[in-house]
């Protein structure tokens, strides 16, 4: 066994900036992801750029792969369940970057 | 020996296991996407799912439990996998019958099985073998 690796970095910048508008990708459940699926084809606001790190379907798997900045993602309840009662509740939650693009 | 009756139990109680689909599932040879799409959800994503009522209550936390804890922690600190790996077999791989059968960190030493079989830093005879001299060790006490 190996003693645990310090810390990831990555030079490429933020592809997104607190207060961007996001759609979370609707891409196919494999194995493992932390995106929630309720939020997949949801619009939300960039809340926070938190840091960049492994991302979660590489890091599962013991995969050294890419290193992706992760934003905090704050969705209107109303718009993830229709049904929901309250028009000023948010939710927040995280995701890397390949799971958003600009809406 | 198991005893037939016991064994009979054994069966009784891992046919009661199956996960409460409505639909019977039997290796089908066809599913439609939606039902693909089902099978395929990674069952720790819960988010907005139904649930039964559940009864919560407060507990400590047992010496097991403890131990599990520390031990896969110590996993991780020697680089055996990292958080999201465990998350990844602790809450994902071991599929609704037994995520929703065993007990939090029940799950969680169970991965750190599988995961040190599967990379082999154990071998599975080594590990049964191991099992059993404890359990006879105990056994005779």
């Amino acid at each position: 066994m190996k003693a645990s690796k310090p810390l990831k970095t990555s030079e490429a910048p933020a592809r997104f900036k607190v207060g961007d508008r996001v759609r979370v990708k609707n891409m196919p459940n494999m194995f493992y992801t932390r995106t929630q699926n309720y939020v997949r084809g949801a619009i939300g606001t960039i809340a926070v750029c938190t840091y960049k790190d492994l991302i979660p379907e590489e890091e599962a798997f013991n995969y050294d792969g890419r290193i992706e900045q992760y934003y905090i993602i704050r969705f209107r309840q109303k718009d993830l369940w229709e049904e929901y009662p309250f028009d000023n509740d948010t939710l927040q939650t995280e995701s890397p970057e390949h799971w958003l693009e600009p809406a | 020996m198991t005893s037939r009756p016991e064994l009979h139990q054994q069966y009784d109680l891992i046919r009661s296991l199956q996960p409460a689909l409505h639909v019977p599932q039997n290796w089908n040879y066809e599913n439609t996407h939606p039902q693909f799409q089902a099978l395929m959800h990674p069952p720790h994503d819960v988010g907005g799912q139904p649930d039964v009522p559940v009864y919560y209550e407060e507990k400590e936390e047992e010496q097991w439990e403890l131990n599990t804890y520390v031990t896969c922690e110590v996993l991780g600190w020697r680089g055996a996998w990292t958080a999201e790996e465990r998350r990844r077999r602790a809450d994902n791989d071991l599929g609704y019958t037994l995520y929703l059968g065993m007990p939090y960190y029940g799950r969680w030493i169970w991965s750190a099985a599988k995961m040190l079989v599967d990379k082999k830093h154990i071998s599975l005879s080594e590990l049964v073998e191991k099992i059993a001299e404890v359990r006879s060790r105990y056994e005779s006490k």
